[in-house]
């Protein structure tokens, strides 16, 4: 899998989500990031990701419902005294809350490949040359995550035993001093190895330069065509923005807005096989 | 021939005062083969081996005086970054020298980064995994090797720009014996292929067999060094009347599947039990079972009330507060026990650092206050998982004594560890902890700790 083709892919539906807020363009390109993510990861590698998407998508549709009162369509209302939340709780504020939800979910999931199906030195074989050094860092960098998580967990336990309990915030220093005082020295040791290691002498080479199989090209070539029928649409005005404020009314499609979408369901396909 | 040539070196980290010198007017030649550097923490070993690439002054800052020479580079003019061509370094913890998730990718970061040809690397990964004795792991993932591989793929990866010198530094500290060897294979193999190898190191026992030479550094010197070996005298066993901990039928692990299985041990008040074995046998799980901060799947785990004193294998991890005395008194305040640190900072040879921030010591006075800081008080039930991972000699004897200190005042002592000579000179019972069995074991006999003693003469290359 070529880290390029990925980002091409995952650039191309940021653009579906982001360059209009209509939901229905933003549910179809929610929908191929998804099928995208499931055949490729399966379920089990994806279950926790896919959880927290749904709280995002939840803290999404319930602070617009709460803090959001516009709209004509009122569902209930609270005292106008109450901080924040008094006043009318409307339809259209939570449709919103959802058209919003979608966006977050649809961005996330349309990036999630780079981490779930790419090592770390292949989304920096993706990275153009000048920016190779500054990959090969953050690929290190990522390196260290596993085992911050380790020592956290090592760090709150130990704690425990000696009879910390966790207090609100303030208590939680106990844990989290150490712990970050730990990274710190991990990175400094990490980044002593790699200067030990030649890192920094000059321009870098590669081990495996990034090639495009026939595969990686089909993504190349739908990531190419979606993005720009989705520009298409919107200068024609076929994928206008959708706003549900005062009055509540369905997002309308446009064929050519549709027909931008498709091209992303190609990895849901392609990318099939059991990993 | 000297490969390196230090004269009358003398270094000073940033912000030490005149008189704290960390190397002081070091002469050495370092010529092909093994040679050892022991010594005390803080003696100087590590910033010695860091003066060969480099690291000290050009990564590390503060004032350097003298010269040093390493395959006829100035090392005081020349960056690290090109001083890698000629001076591979391997570091003490594999994991936080790990760059890339492969071996082959991280064995290659070295050519990478010295802009070799792609179509050179893959021949040159596979000789520097081959002189490693790591060929067999070509294609692994990094986070499915133990830790004695993961260190034999940092030596392929330091020796893959073929350097003329290897420096280590503690690369066993981490590992279980079977690491230890490992690694002490491909260094005496590249030694004898006419590499310059030079390693600091605390554990020496397996060391000496093969060192071409042994050096001490202490307070920033460097003299020649004879071992002597000092015979371990173990307690007398003790049957002891109360029983203070019980594990029945005991099956836990913390992923899906189980690491222990059905285990059956206890110890008593006033006894030290010793779990030994390999890496990921389950040691560590019987620990947290025994804390109870792993809940058993099935079985049940019984221990007499009172405090449990938990020591985790990175223990320096844990410090976070002002001083030293500030560790300790935290502990005994929330253990209910009068704050008095004194006595377990005295124990320990603290007492002249106990108004220090703890992340200022060196790394040994660092270990022995995380020792303070757990083990004080009156403990029930005293927990340590691999407590002399990365010790030097002198805090190991500080833990024996102190472990000694508590089997007296009748605390129940659990200590998982490689260290057979720390065994020897503590553990009343032995426990075998292997592929998720407990079975009882014979204590180590005939052993002796290597100490190192200090002997006036020239140093030849």
């Amino acid at each position: 899998m070529n880290g390029r083709a990925v980002a091409a892919w995952s650039a191309a539906c940021l653009l579906g989500v982001l360059l209009t807020t209509n939901p229905g363009y933003r549910a179809l390109v929610l929908a191929a990031a998804l099928g995208a993510v499931l055949a490729g990861a399966g379920w089990r590698r994806t279950r926790r990701l896919l959880i927290g998407v749904a709280l995002a998508v939840l803290s999404a549709v319930v602070l617009n419902f709460a803090f959001s009162h516009l709209g004509a369509d009122a569902l209930f209302a609270l005292p106008d005294g109450w901080v924040l939340i008094g006043g009318p709780w409307t339809l259209e504020a939570l449709v919103f809350g959802l058209a919003s939800g979608l966006a977050v979910a649809g961005a996330v999931l349309a990036v999630a490949p780079l981490s779930l199906l790419l090592e770390p030195h292949q989304v920096v074989d993706a990275l153009p040359g000048p920016l190779a050094r500054t990959g090969a860092a953050v690929a290190a960098s990522l390196n260290l995550v596993p085992g911050l998580a380790r020592s956290f967990t090592a760090i709150s336990e130990a704690q425990r035993m000696r009879g910390w309990r966790p207090r609100g915030p303030a208590s939680w220093a106990e844990v989290v001093v150490p712990a970050v005082l730990t990274a710190i020295e991990d990175s400094i040791q990490l980044a002593e190895a790699m200067e030990a290691r030649g890192f920094g002498s000059g321009p870098r080479t590669r081990y495996s330069p990034p090639t495009l199989t026939q595969t990686d090209l089909l993504l190349l070539g739908a990531a190419g065509l979606s993005a720009v029928l989705l520009v298409l649409a919107r200068v024609l005005g076929q994928a206008a923005d959708w706003y549900p404020y005062p009055f509540l009314r369905p997002p309308a499609l446009a064929p050519l807005g549709v027909a931008a979408c498709l091209p992303l369901f190609l990895p849901a396909w392609l990318w099939r096989s059991p990993r | 021939m000297a490969l390196a040539s230090l004269e009358r070196l003398s270094y000073w980290y940033p912000g030490a005062g005149a008189q704290a010198r960390a190397l002081d007017r070091v002469t050495l030649p370092i010529g092909p083969g093994l040679t050892l550097l022991a010594g005390p923490s803080g003696g100087g070993k590590s910033t010695l081996l860091r003066v060969l690439n480099g690291l000290v002054p050009h990564f590390h800052g503060g004032r350097i005086g003298g010269a040093a020479t390493v395959s006829g580079l100035d090392v005081l003019r020349t960056p690290t970054r090109r001083l890698a061509r000629h001076v591979g370094f391997v570091f003490q913890d594999p994991e936080r020298q790990t760059v890339y998730a492969t071996v082959e990718r991280e064995v290659a970061f070295g050519l990478e980064s010295t802009a070799v040809p792609a179509a050179a690397m893959p021949a040159r990964v596979e000789a520097a995994l081959i002189r490693a004795g790591a060929a067999h792991l070509l294609g692994r993932r990094m986070a499915a090797l133990s830790g004695g591989e993961r260190q034999r793929v940092a030596v392929a990866a330091a020796l893959v720009l073929e350097p003329d010198i290897l420096a280590l530094d503690e690369p066993t500290s981490q590992l279980d014996p079977g690491g230890v060897e490992l690694v002490l294979d491909a260094c005496r193999a590249l030694a004898a292929a006419g590499t310059a190898v030079v390693i600091a190191e605390h554990r020496l026992e397996g060391l000496l067999r093969v060192a071409g030479r042994t050096l001490a550094v202490a307070g920033g010197r460097v003299t020649a060094a004879s071992a002597r070996r000092v015979a371990v005298r173990p307690p007398a066993p003790r049957r002891p009347a109360l029983e203070a901990w019980n594990l029945r039928g005991v099956t836990a692990g913390p992923g899906l599947e189980p690491v222990l299985a059905e285990v059956d041990a206890s110890g008593g008040a006033g006894e030290v039990v010793a779990l030994m074995g390999p890496n990921g046998g389950g040691k560590t799980t019987l620990l947290r079972c025994l804390a109870g901060l792993l809940p058993p799947r099935s079985g049940a785990v019984d221990r007499r009330p009172g405090r449990i004193a938990y020591l985790p294998q990175d223990p320096a991890a844990l410090l976070h507060r002002p001083t030293v005395r500030d560790e300790v008194e935290l502990t005994l305040r929330r253990a209910g026990e009068p704050p008095d640190a004194r006595p377990i900072l005295e124990r320990l040879g603290l007492a002249a650092v106990a108004g220090r921030y703890p992340r200022d010591l060196s790394s040994g006075e660092r270990q022995r206050a995380a020792l303070a800081a757990v083990l004080a008080g009156r403990p029930a039930i005293a927990l340590l998982d691999e407590p002399t991972r990365g010790m030097d000699e002198a805090a190991r004897r500080s833990l024996a004594g102190l472990v000694a200190d508590l089997r007296d005042q009748g605390t129940a002592v659990v200590l998982a560890t490689h260290d057979a000579a720390l065994v020897a000179a503590v553990a009343d019972r032995v426990l075998r902890v292997e592929e998720g069995r407990v079975v009882e074991a014979g204590r180590p006999r005939g052993l002796a700790a290597v100490t190192l003693e200090a002997v006036p003469a020239e140093l030849p290359a």
